[in-house]
């Protein structure tokens, strides 16, 4: 394309200031969309944000709320991370997220009187990352076994894990004589520990730890090697003999455990309960975070503690200003698509013709 | 207890349940196989379905006439994938990353309008519609079984069978159908014809959308009356499954989601004969069923060959 002297060029590399431009771009558009929506109800647009602003980072235990709404968010921003770095599309990470809950939920409920104390903690950890990691193998099964559409494999399993737990709150596990549908209180001893007397717990720092191995994972290991070049080229991958179907197994159940102690750690470190609404859809915003943190560990924790303040910061401008905490769903999604759009601007460069044509 | 299921009133619920459960799958998953037959894959149907879902109920709720709403509703879907033929035909972005996020921005567009529009609503109060009424047709609807199974029903019912050898005669039987499907095929054998690709691709996912926003529509203001965050329940997914299933051909589609409509219909009516069976197991009936339908379809036969993949006219 040609205006005058001026031509637009593909970028053979996107640098890393071009991306984070992007990004802002991104940011911008999505915060003036969500004006517009916040005008539909009435409030002033620069209250509205100035509460959300307030109530996400306006004092000490503000900020650590943040930090503590966006550790799930961390966890299953990594999970896709993984996943999409080999172009696996988990979009199982809700239904993974419930699965490593329910492990959890299990574990604190019927080993408490034998283990004890760190082991005990770690053993409900654990168990949440491998029930993460048995439900998103069904699904990665169908995809190497059958060559089933795994987005559509893995949508239908978080509804079928809803329903499962849906059973069990209402039968086994229901809390004697509670007229909601959940399990009673989990003993204290199961609780992990919390810190600067606030709500955030060790889980956060298990998602930070997590951001880190992830990273190693990805760009340090041969294992990671294999994820990104099937990620890039499966074909020329197989022709250098990577195994594909290995390769997206061990991606799935990464994923999936991932999720899992995502869910693990909200069951573990805040809710010491298992009921029906744990998650509001933790695992689809896994995707947009995983996508706006540029698939790197970095960007992923990042992202989510920026989801992780507009998350918290939304109850605070509902209370103040009424608009609805919906609009961060709303946002969430405005962010993924500018993001996507703005992607567009970075692959090209305008350069000035050179006057030999 | 058993005897229950063997009686002509059961047939007919049964049946007739089957007709009304499968009508939104069938709309969305007509749209989706136009969509699918012009190259582009729409992951976004559940999202359209939402939005269509809350505009086709509030438009309904304050004007008070559910035409006008269906109306809205197919406006607002056309709108939303009007979205995503601008993000992968246009820009050429990767369409199931497009279509993902189509998903969550509806999703949330959806419920953020839902509270802006009824404010103070909690579970005790929640707004509610007249539905549609089931138009019988004369003399036909009188029929044992037959007759109160299909020819006593929505009319978008009616619709979305009636759309089946249209659009089997569209795609078959006509010039734009072909091309269409060659689009889908052989994008650029097509547009060295000179006929615009980018075109025919934005039609066919707004036709996508617009079913999808009808399908929508269908479960606030012929089935539920009233509408909820997730009303739409993962319909748009399976919706996707069934035009897998059907490989792609508008009869089997219509088989396809008759089939899933009787599932879930025999899940309903066994919960209403009462019998002691965990329920949340047969709720969990479709979703399980989906996911052997893709597993059965796993070779993909008869899929579009350029699905999913965008058109660049400079690559060679």
């Amino acid at each position: 394309m040609k205006i005058g002297t001026l031509h637009l060029e593909k970028r053979t590399h996107v640098s890393w200031y071009v991306q984070g431009f992007s990004i802002l771009i991104a940011l911008a558009g999505a915060f003036g969309v969500g004006a517009l929506l916040i005008m539909t109800t009435g409030a002033s647009v620069g209250e509205a944000y100035a509460a959300l602003f307030k109530g996400a980072f306006g004092s000490r235990n503000a900020f650590l709320e943040t930090l503590v709404q966006s550790t799930p968010l961390i966890l299953t921003g990594l999970a896709m991370v993984v996943a999409f770095r080999a172009r696996v599309w988990n979009i199982g990470a809700e239904g993974q997220f419930f699965a490593g809950a329910m492990a959890a939920a299990w574990v604190s409920m019927t080993l408490h009187d034998d283990l004890s104390g760190p082991l005990l903690l770690a053993a409900v950890l654990v168990a949440a990352m491998l029930a993460g990691a048995c439900w998103a193998m069904i699904a990665a099964y169908c995809k190497i076994r059958f060559n089933a559409n795994i987005i559509i494999v893995t949508v239908m399993m978080n509804y079928i894990i809803l329903f499962l737990l849906s059973y069990l709150l209402s039968n086994t596990w229901r809390e004697p004589g509670s007229y909601f549908m959940q399990t009673a209180r989990f003993e204290r001893i199961t609780y992990l520990p919390r810190f600067f007397s606030s709500r955030l717990h060790l889980g956060f720092f298990n998602a930070l730890i997590a951001s880190v191995l992830v990273y190693v994972l990805v760009w340090k290991t041969s294992l990671g090697y294999s994820i990104r070049a099937v990620g890039v080229n499966p074909v020329a991958s197989q022709f250098k003999g990577i195994q594909i179907k290995r390769t997206i197994l061990t991606v799935m159940l990464i994923s999936g455990a991932l999720a899992g102690l995502a869910g693990g750690g909200e069951i573990a470190g805040l809710q010491h309960r298992l009921r029906l609404d744990i998650s509001t859809g933790y695992g689809y915003t896994g995707i947009i975070i995983a996508l706006l943190g540029r698939l790197n560990p970095v960007g992923v924790a990042l992202a989510a503690i920026f989801f992780g303040a507009l998350v918290n910061g939304s109850t605070h401008m509902q209370i103040f200003t009424g608009v609805p905490v919906a609009l961060v769903q709303s946002l969430q999604g405005i962010v993924l698509i500018f993001l996507l759009m703005s992607d567009v601007l970075t692959r090209y460069r305008i350069r000035r013709t050179p006057h030999a044509d | 207890m058993l005897t229950d299921l063997l009686t002509l009133n059961f047939l007919e619920s049964l049946l007739s349940g089957m007709m009304r459960i499968s009508t939104p799958l069938l709309l969305a998953a007509l749209g989706e196989l136009i969509t699918e037959r012009g190259g582009v894959l729409n992951l976004g149907v559940e999202g359209t379905m939402l939005v269509g879902a809350f505009t086709g109920f509030v438009v309904s709720f304050y004007t008070g006439n559910l035409y006008v709403g269906i109306c809205a509703a197919m406006v607002a879907g056309g709108l939303l994938s009007l979205l995503m033929a601008f993000m992968t035909c246009t820009l050429k972005l990767d369409q199931i990353v497009s279509g993902l996020a189509l998903n969550i921005f509806g999703g949330g567009l959806a419920f953020y309008g839902y509270r802006v529009a009824f404010q103070n609503v909690g579970s005790k109060n929640l707004p509610t519609i007249t539905t549609f009424d089931q138009v019988s047709i004369p003399v036909l609807s009188k029929i044992p079984v037959i007759g109160p199974v299909f020819f006593d029903q929505h009319l978008l019912t009616y619709v979305a069978i009636l759309l089946v050898p249209l659009l089997a005669w569209f795609l078959y039987k006509t010039v734009p159908g072909l091309t269409l499907r060659c689009i889908g095929e052989n994008p650029r054998a097509v547009d060295m014809r000179g006929i615009g690709v980018v075109r025919y691709q934005y039609g066919a996912v707004m036709f996508g959308g617009m079913m999808s926003g009808l399908a929508g529509a269908y479960l606030t203001e012929a089935a539920a009356g009233l509408f909820v965050p997730d009303i739409a329940a993962g319909r748009g997914w399976i919706a996707i499954a069934i035009v897998i299933f059907g490989g792609w051909r508008p009869i089997p589609i219509l088989f396809a989601a008759l089939f899933f409509g009787l599932l879930d219909s025999f899940q309903l009516q066994v919960q209403g004969i009462g019998i002691r069976f965990p329920y949340q197991i047969l709720l969990a009936l479709p979703y399980v069923l989906t996911i052997l339908a893709i597993v059965l379809r796993g070779t993909r036969t008869g899929e579009p060959i350029s699905l999913g993949i965008p058109y660049l006219r400079e690559k060679s």
